[in-house]
């Protein structure tokens, strides 16, 4: 009971001593906050913004709404109740946040910024894989799975329990956390496909990328022989190719793979496949095939679509470009079929060390190409993906230090217009200042997957389901 | 004589101490240094609470939050001694309260220690175990504490303790029994001396040894490029280790990539440095290396990409030891890397092998007047008794460039493509600028073979085995 006694008026004594505002002098300028949350749209169902201030600050004060935090130090971290309360009263509303610092004895007041509450909700979970940028060797990969609401964490995929084996990126089938694949590499390994919790292993040969069909029948995927490269120029780092690649579709009923020599011309690399939300095309990446590498600034990749029948599982007989000029990477269609979403890089097949390597959006209605400015940065953001409700998509940044990849959120107003991107929030707000791997692949999904990493191991002991 | 075997566990327990501290502190120390290096401790809230999401949390931060002291002189010894002591003293006195004999008391707490600090030789024990194992002792500490009060209590406060004391301590890690490893602790001792700066006492300590190993040789030569005396020293030991022919793959040992990493930056090539030093974290402890921590700042610093070097600079700003040092390169950086600023490649080609050779000629188009990847090149071409591609080379970065490089090495084996392709008075002259050497070729050759000429190239030529790659 003492002890007890104790602890409480030393909590009380430590929250006393938080100090306030006095003698405020105003800044005209934003304050240098990480993650950058200034001017940024939110959905309304987010877990809190926790950010830092850098500066060598004493003390902070942030006022949101009906919120003012008063905090030691230079971190501001929000209670999640009120964080929710804050977002439902504000929902549809844009909320002025000022950041007050307690600088080298001096309270110094930055310049008001806002939140843009979205009453469009985002897909309350994403799927990603943690591993060291250079992907070239692995050791301690993890598919993690986050709650965007809070912060909740479960592990999907895990070195634990899979002998420490390379896995690759889990795809839901339209957000479908009932429905979805994750690839687990090594002898023996395969891809996991789970169907309302129930996980089977498929022998799909040689299978990279891939999308599902709407009714999740089919699976479209690439084929590629990798080659990793390196430039000389340190700042490029690395280079990825391939020496080949084709597409397919994978009939998962049947077990048979489909083909068609418009998907695997020897005299092109094909990559990047994905169906149309309604199962009548596959977008997917096409380049003439060049000398590699030393031709690879001539590697252009277009974005080009070919029909598909999903009654049947008939490929067309006619390819149609879409969009050419730079090379383009992952194209992923909004659930809506409104837009398509895509990597635009100079040159080649692996943005994710091109830091020129841009996102752009076409309007499948009107054909109009949106650069989204407000959303790109100068370093690499690519490997996208949508919510369900076609109003958010979740892609992978590294413009903050031009290595780790984070997870970055946009808005599309009903409009169509692109809003300024934040980062996935984090519980303490050193945490991507701390972390050393890239959250590779992010995918948004409606609910949480129906199994865990046990699950993912058991059915790795089972025979793989062979295709013909 | 009853009164001083009162003493005898004490003094027993105490000489054990010093016997241990003897032994990590003047036998082992770079085997400390190697585990400081290998692993990254953050002052930060949110690293720490990390911890406690793993069974044995407690034990494994106090583990790892000492081991980042290692990094000082003495340290390492001291603390593991005293963890040790701890154990032993613990368990002496837990046993004694459980009526044991005194006797079988202190043999199997020295016992116990003992064991602990055996399995201490391996790199891969750390010291988190020993908390762990400490963390239990404490425990059983507090059982007989209260067994000698009340058994009933204790049989409660042991059924009480256990879970939290897992969740706390975990279970530790046991090691089969080893020797120390004293090769590796040579190893260590040339790695972490040339990783201080210090290269004298490296040139000393190879050179002062009996034996060898290939990590020796490696950080010899390193030193020795970086002097400039690469060829002057080449052919000291055979055979000899460059470093040059290894290639990173999925089994390369964590150690070779180390080395690899510091053998590009030697050379000067960001791109190889970065991707070494990255491959490295990722096999160390918790993917993470406070030594490659510091390299990949430097090297970002070094090719100008601000941001990234910005990126480690600042988990070093949360460590408790390397904090300054990030001060330091963040305000001083740019005259402390000049010189490397200056070597940097701004060509951009592209390459999908890590070929020493290929790196060492971008570099060198790039700036000539890199020594010490002209010596590597040119000493990795001899070592392969690779004569025409040495000649191309020399031609290419010392001839056309008219900048001879004029060491007796390179003179010998110039000597050697001169009489082989019959070559005019001219060249011998255009070439050949050692008179001492052109008489010593005319000696050799009259006498090929002849252990008198070890030491020059001639003899390693048509005596010493190549490398193989």
């Amino acid at each position: 009971m003492r002890i007890i006694s104790i602890i409480c008026v030393a909590i009380l004594f430590l929250s006393s001593c938080t100090p306030s505002p006095q003698d405020v002098v105003k800044q005209d300028e934003l304050p240098p906050i990480y993650p950058d949350y200034c001017d940024v749209t939110i959905p309304q169902n987010i877990a809190p913004l926790n950010f830092l201030l850098r500066a060598d600050c004493e003390a902070i004060e942030v006022k949101a709404g009906e919120i003012c935090l008063n905090a030691r130090g230079n971190e501001a971290v929000f209670d999640m109740d009120e964080w929710k309360e804050l977002l439902k009263q504000h929902t549809g509303e844009t909320l002025d946040v000022t950041v007050t610092a307690l600088i080298n004895g001096q309270w110094k007041e930055y310049k008001t910024f806002n939140w843009q509450i979205a009453a469009d909700k985002i897909d309350p979970y994403i799927t990603y894989r943690l591993i060291e940028p250079d992907y070239e060797i692995w050791n301690n990969v993890q598919i993690q799975q986050r709650c965007v609401e809070n912060f909740d964490i479960s592990a999907i995929g895990h070195y634990e329990k899979l002998e420490n084996r390379c896995m690759n990126c889990h795809t839901f089938a339209n957000q479908d956390p009932n429905l979805s694949m994750m690839y687990v590499r090594g002898p023996g390994g395969g891809a996991i496909l789970n169907k309302n919790g129930q996980l089977s292993k498929l022998n799909i040969p040689g299978s990279v990328y891939f999308g599902f069909s709407p009714s999740g029948r089919y699976i479209t995927y690439s084929t590629q022989k990798i080659i990793p490269a390196f430039h000389s120029l340190a700042s490029k780092r690395l280079e990825v190719y391939d020496a080949a690649s084709n597409v397919f579709v994978a009939d998962m009923q049947e077990h048979r793979v489909i083909s068609s020599p418009l998907l695997s011309d020897s005299l092109k690399f094909e990559t990047f496949p994905t169906f149309s939300p309604d199962g009548k095309y596959i977008y997917y990446c096409s380049a003439d095939s060049v000398s590699l590498p030393q031709d690879i600034k001539q590697l252009q990749y277009k974005l080009v679509r070919i029909s598909f029948n999903e009654k049947t599982g008939e490929i067309g007989n006619k390819v149609d470009t879409l969009f050419a000029g730079r090379s383009v990477c992952h194209p992923r269609v909004s659930p809506d079929g409104r837009f398509i979403l895509f990597t635009v890089a100079d040159y080649g097949t692996f943005p994710i060390w091109h830091p020129e390597a841009d996102l752009q959006m076409i309007n499948l209605q009107t054909g109009a190409i949106d650069t989204l400015t407000i959303v790109n940065s100068q370093k690499s953001d690519t490997y996208h993906s949508w919510s369900s409700n076609s109003r958010w998509f979740v892609f992978a940044s590294k413009r903050d230090d031009g290595l780790y990849g984070k997870p970055y959120f946009c808005y599309i107003d009903k409009d169509g217009k692109a809003h300024k991107p934040f980062c996935l929030p984090q519980k303490y707000p050193t945490f991507y200042d701390n972390n050393l791997k890239s959250f590779n692949a992010p995918e948004l999904g409606k609910g949480q997957v129906p199994f865990d990493v046990d699950d993912v191991a058991k059915a790795m002991k089972k025979d793989a389901i062979p295709f013909k | 004589m009853k009164t001083i075997a009162k003493y005898y566990p004490t003094i027993a327990i105490v000489l054990w101490g010093l016997c241990c501290f003897s032994f990590f502190q003047f036998c082992y120390p770079y085997h400390f240094f190697f585990q400081e290096q290998n692993q990254l401790f953050l002052w930060s809230w949110d690293y720490v609470a990390e911890y406690f999401n793993k069974t044995g949390g407690l034990a494994l931060l106090i583990g790892d939050f000492l081991t980042q002291f290692y990094y000082f002189l003495y340290i390492g010894a001291t603390i593991l001694t005293i963890c040790l002591l701890l154990i032993g003293v613990l368990l002496y006195h837990s046993l004694c309260k459980f009526r044991t004999s005194r006797w079988f008391a202190l043999v199997l707490s020295l016992l116990v220690t003992t064991f602990l600090a055996v399995c201490h030789f391996s790199t891969s024990y750390r010291l988190s175990s020993t908390i762990s194992v400490l963390g239990w002792m404490l425990v059983l500490w507090l059982i007989a504490m209260l067994y000698t009060k009340n058994k009933k209590r204790a049989i409660l406060g042991l059924v009480c303790i256990l879970l939290p004391s897992y969740l706390l301590f975990g279970l530790p890690q046991v090691k089969t029994i080893q020797k120390p490893d004293l090769i590796l602790e040579k190893n260590f001792a040339v790695d972490c001396e040339y990783y201080f700066g210090n290269h004298e006492k490296v040139i000393k300590m190879v050179e002062g040894s009996d034996k060898w190993t290939d990590e020796m040789i490696f950080f010899y030569n390193l030193v020795q490029a970086q002097h400039g005396q690469l060829p002057d020293n080449l052919l000291k030991f055979t055979p000899t280790i460059l470093g040059t022919f290894y290639q990173i793959g999925p089994d390369t040992p964590m150690l070779t990539i180390r080395n690899m990493n510091e053998l590009y930056w030697a050379l000067g090539d960001m791109t190889f440095t970065e991707r070494a030093a990255m491959m490295t974290n990722v096999f160390s402890h918790n993917n993470r290396n406070v030594r490659m921590m510091k390299r990949l700042a430097e090297c970002n610093f070094v090719s100008g990409d601000s941001l990234a070097a910005e990126k480690y600079l600042r988990i070093l700003d949360k460590t408790l030891v390397y904090d300054k040092w990030a001060d330091m390169v963040r305000k001083n950086g740019k005259s402390i890397y000049r010189q490397k600023i200056a070597m940097v490649n701004h060509h951009d080609t592209i390459t999908i092998s890590d070929n020493a050779h290929f790196l060492m000629m971008q570099l060198l188009d790039a700036n000539p007047d890199n020594t010490t990847a002209l010596d590597y090149i040119l000493c990795s071409d001899l070592l392969l008794k690779d004569i025409t591609n040495f000649k191309r080379d020399y031609d290419r970065y010392c001839m056309d460039t008219q900048k001879p490089r004029l060491k007796k090495l390179y003179q010998e084996a110039l000597c050697i493509w001169l009489a082989g392709s019959d070559a005019t008075q001219e060249e011998w002259q255009r070439y050949i600028q050692s008179n001492d050497v052109l008489q010593q070729f005319m000696q050799y050759n009259d006498q090929r073979g002849n252990p008198h000429f070890q030491g020059t190239y001639w003899y390693y030529f048509d005596k010493i085995k190549a490398p193989e790659i």
